[in-house]
């Protein structure tokens, strides 16, 4: 790729520090109504560089950045863009200005091709003459001058989320965009698309472009970035370029305290298996075998991790465990009982706990009361109430003692929980699910959307789980977090067990192999692309 | 059948459960609500007096009309407070369906069967029975017969996932046959267009002397209470929340869907079956063809939904549609206008509520 706008211009760190900065926020302060969002947050993003802005939720990142591309206006502070003060009162503006964003959800027309999305923000109203194969020239040339990837032919909904999210990358670069910024653009993906992703990245960083990512998450920081900027509380608490940090140094910057490390994992020795799984297949609606003849045992006093990309089967799998989605062949059985067809009450009864991915789409009712989310299974077991009318004042009483116990903020059994932060949402599942002393604990993401210090809480309450001498099945696209937690982990592809290990001795090319379709020791091709980004990732 | 049909009917039923849902969707603040509902009841007027005065006549003194009309005397007040009485009822076999977002447009079919069961039940008992017997057992037959009604469509959700807005409608269709065999058929009364009056001994006692105000509507008021306890204190009106705000966190929390599904429906006819009751017994001593004219159970659905399906804004909302529809009457009779007048009233005031409502929930969502 041609480095004609910064000849100079290299990875790493040495040249951050040389080439002038390209945008330089000062003394940007905003709040909304009680709430700080950025208090005199001053903010430097330099020419060829990749500039990681982290923070726990809430820290203000997100808002920064929507000042920054226009979105938001700041209530005093100023803005640079090269040599000029800028007023950005709209996006307008900030592309005028050469500075894109790619939102964390996508804004892409599903029904439109790749081409007409790419050029969507560029076609003047009046322009009645859009011609197919004009812009599909266009943005086919667009993609290769950049190295981008794409078929301008292809329509969104046909493209996995990968693919959606370049071809965003590439509507910003269409129009001109100097300056990316992404916000948390891993949270939907797998290991091999973020390691497309950062390949991008890089080659786009290496042609002048500068770049910001918006995350939370210290291990890409760690991969991708030139410089890091921390923000908490709505203040810049860090910045500093590579090799003056490392992942301790910026969890405390982000948190302000130390974080504790999580318990070391004592092993059990070999127990009875407490789930038996066997032959499990599942169909999800029109699709057929979305788990497709799984079979595992966890034991009693372990965590199994499940790994995959996305979409290969886990949230199915979770689903038939919980009793929500019909069991086509197979056996389930929790400590000898057979739980196949069982309902989901009867699978609490038998003690299986789970916590689903999706938590406001299955763990809670938003719009119902902490106390009423905390209750919500116990009340139709028959707890809390007498010959059919509840007791509230017993609902609130064990709300409270949860409440405390799992230290929610607020601590107010009346509020409604759509008013709670992400993280409080999460444990709120947790004192449910985990107030029941559950054999089995089912656990799909548990820490996904989290900021680092309630992921660690999280963790420990799921080794905890453990260590009591019970089961965990713990699904997560985090592998960091599985090597941190499981005792053995499993690969899930298209619905089939294709890799499985003990933690000690897990093989890291062949689970990357494994994640992107090819079993250990088989020549089974399954998804080209998908195998060429894991070998990439595994050489380097 | 068109090759197609079988895409159209679950396209149709998903932008119908989408609007529905918009519309009962939970409110914040419920002063807001109630401000609203009165700028949309100003603003009816308003829209009201405009026509009146296109149509010729004089809108100061239709307003006059139509508050003479409802509540101008003891009379007038007494009549909005029986049909005020029956759309409460109405209104709740609506709104406790809606909760659990089961979409209940049968109310007018397991009401009039609940009239078609009060007749008959009242026409065949021996009509030597003790008024404090008799009145009772008819009552709550009619409240079985409304929930027969309403488990129909209840049975078939829960067990072969069969659109209820679609069963329940045809069940209205079914009930206007059986009312309109009662009228011809089974219990005529000479060439009249309606059935034979029911014995005294089984009638609802007058309890305001000097107006048509009978036991139907303490009645009303009871079933409101009944209502109220059930969704905000009991183990059932729980679950109804909770599959109502979030179906799926309710079924992976062990809560049985279909089970709640066959109880709310017969529930909310059995609120309807007593309306009919109230209908045959307290207000018109027989069953007669004008009945479809009036459609109380329809209109239970609007009050329902100003309600926002919490029972303790039924009575209001009854009340409301009450004074437009009794002060309509008045106002046929002061300005010589057309009866449709004030069918044209309701639905504005219905058109206007919902349509405050939505522009305030598409504010709320492109404010997020």
């Amino acid at each position: 790729m041609a480095t004609l706008e910064n000849p100079s211009a290299g990875p790493g760190p040495g040249q951050s520090a040389a080439a002038a900065a390209t945008v330089r926020m000062r003394g940007i302060t905003k709040n909304y109504g009680e709430t700080v969002a950025n208090s005199g947050v001053d903010f430097d993003l330099h020419r060829g560089e990749i500039h990681a802005l982290l923070g726990e939720n809430g820290a203000g990142k997100t808002t920064l950045m929507n000042i920054l591309f226009g979105l938001v206006l700041p209530e005093s502070g100023e803005i640079w863009v090269g040599d000029d003060q800028v007023a950005l009162p709209g996006p307008q503006d900030a592309f005028g200005r050469g500075i894109g964003m790619v939102h964390q959800h996508f804004m892409l027309v599903q029904r439109f091709t790749v081409a007409e999305n790419v050029v969507l923000g560029s076609v003047r109203p009046w322009n009645v003459k859009l011609r197919r194969h004009r812009i599909e020239r266009d943005v086919r040339s667009a993609a290769e001058r950049f190295g981008i990837a794409l078929d301008p032919r292809a329509k969104i909904r046909d493209l996995p989320v990968d693919t959606q999210q370049r071809v965003e990358i590439l509507k910003l670069l269409y129009r001109g965009a100097r300056i990316l910024i992404l916000d948390e653009p891993t949270s939907s993906l797998g290991p091999a698309q973020i390691a497309g992703l950062f390949a991008t990245l890089r080659e786009l960083r290496d042609a002048g472009h500068s770049i910001v990512i918006v995350t939370h998450k210290l291990g890409e920081v760690m991969q991708i970035a030139d410089r890091v900027t921390v923000l908490r509380a709505g203040k810049n608490v860090l910045s500093v370029a590579k090799g003056g940090f490392d992942e301790r140094t910026l969890a405390r910057a982000m948190t302000g305290r130390e974080l504790e490390g999580l318990p070391p994992k004592t092993r059990i020795g070999d127990t009875a298996p407490l789930l038996r799984l066997r032959d499990l297949v599942v169909h999800a609606g029109t699709r057929l075998h979305a788990v497709h003849g799984v079979s595992f045992d966890v034991q009693a006093g372990e965590i199994l991790g499940i790994a995959g990309v996305e979409g290969n089967g886990q949230r199915e799998l979770v689903d038939a465990l919980a009793g929500v989605l019909k069991i086509e062949s197979g056996e389930v059985i929790v400590e000898g009982k057979d739980l196949t067809a069982a309902s989901p009450r009867d699978r609490h009864r038998a003690g299986v706990s789970v916590i689903p991915e999706d938590r406001h789409g299955w763990g809670l009712v938003l719009d119902m009361t902490v106390a009423e989310n905390l209750a919500l299974a116990d009340v139709p077991a028959g707890r809390f109430s007498h010959r059919g009318l509840l007791r509230p004042r017993s609902i609130r009483e064990h709300a409270k003692q949860l409440l405390a116990e799992y230290d929610v903020r607020p601590p107010d059994p009346d509020l409604r929980v759509l008013s709670l932060s992400g993280g409080n949402q999460q444990k709120l599942v947790l004192a449910r699910e985990l107030s029941r002393g559950p054999r089995l604990l089912i656990a799909a993401n548990p820490t996904q959307g989290l900021d680092v210090g309630a992921a660690a809480y999280v963790q420990r309450r799921l080794i905890a789980v453990r260590e009591a001498g019970n089961a965990v099945l713990l699904v997560s696209h985090d592998l960091d977090e599985l090597f941190k937690l499981a005792d053995r982990i499993i690969v899930l592809y298209r619905g089939k067990v294709l890799y499985e290990s003990s933690i000690g001795s897990v093989s890291m090319d062949e689970l990357a192999l494994a994640m992107a379709g090819r079993a250990p020791g088989e020549g089974v091709r399954a998804d080209p692309e998908l195998v060429e980004i894991a070998e990439m990732e595994a050489e380097r | 059948m068109a090759a197609g049909s079988e895409h159209v009917v679950p396209e149709v039923e998903g932008m119908l459960d989408r609007a529905m849902r918009l519309l009962t969707a939970p409110a914040g603040l419920r002063w807001r609500g109630v401000l609203r509902t009165l700028l949309a009841l100003g603003a009816t007027i308003g829209v009201f007096a405009l026509l009146i005065q296109l149509l010729g006549a004089s809108p100061w003194a239709a307003m006059k009309a139509m508050v003479t009309g409802s509540f101008g005397n003891q009379l007038n007040l007494g009549n909005t407070i029986m049909i005020a009485s029956l759309l409460a009822l109405t209104g709740l076999a609506a709104a406790i369906p809606f909760a659990a977002h089961l979409w209940n447009v049968g109310g007018e079919g397991q009401m009039w069967f609940g009239a078609f069961v009060t007749v008959g039940v009242a026409l065949t008992l021996p009509s030597s029975l003790p008024h404090w017997l008799f009145a009772p057992i008819v009552v709550v037959l009619a409240m079985l017969g409304g929930a027969a009604w309403g488990l129909v469509p209840g049975v078939l959700k829960a067990v072969i996932n069969a659109n209820e807005v679609i069963t329940s409608l045809m069940m209205t269709f079914v009930a206007i046959e059986f009312a309109n065999w009662a009228i011809d058929g089974l219990w005529p009364q000479g060439a009249s267009n309606q059935t034979a009056n029911v014995p005294g001994n089984s009638t609802l006692p007058n309890i305001w002397p000097g107006t048509f105000v009978t036991a139907g509507a303490p009645l009303a008021v009871a079933a409101v209470v009944v209502a109220w306890v059930v969704m905000a204190r009991t183990k059932l009106g729980f679950e109804i929340r909770a599959i109502g705000l979030n179906a799926n966190a309710a079924r992976m929390n062990g809560m049985r869907f279909g089970k709640v599904a066959i109880v709310t429906f017969s529930l909310a006819g059995a609120f309807a079956g007593l309306a009919g009751a109230i209908y045959v017994l307290g207000i018109f001593n027989a069953l007669s063809a004008g009945y479809s004219t009036s459609n109380f159970g329809y209109l239970g659905i609007a009050v329902a939904l100003v309600a926002r399906l919490n029972p303790a804004w039924i009575i209001p909302s009854a009340l409301m549609f009450a004074f437009l529809r009794v002060g309509s009457n008045g106002l046929q009779a002061e300005t010589a206008l057309s009866p449709t007048i004030g069918e044209i009233l309701v639905a504005t005031l219905v058109v206007l509520l919902l349509a405050f409502r939505v522009i305030r929930l598409r504010y709320a969502e492109a404010a997020q």
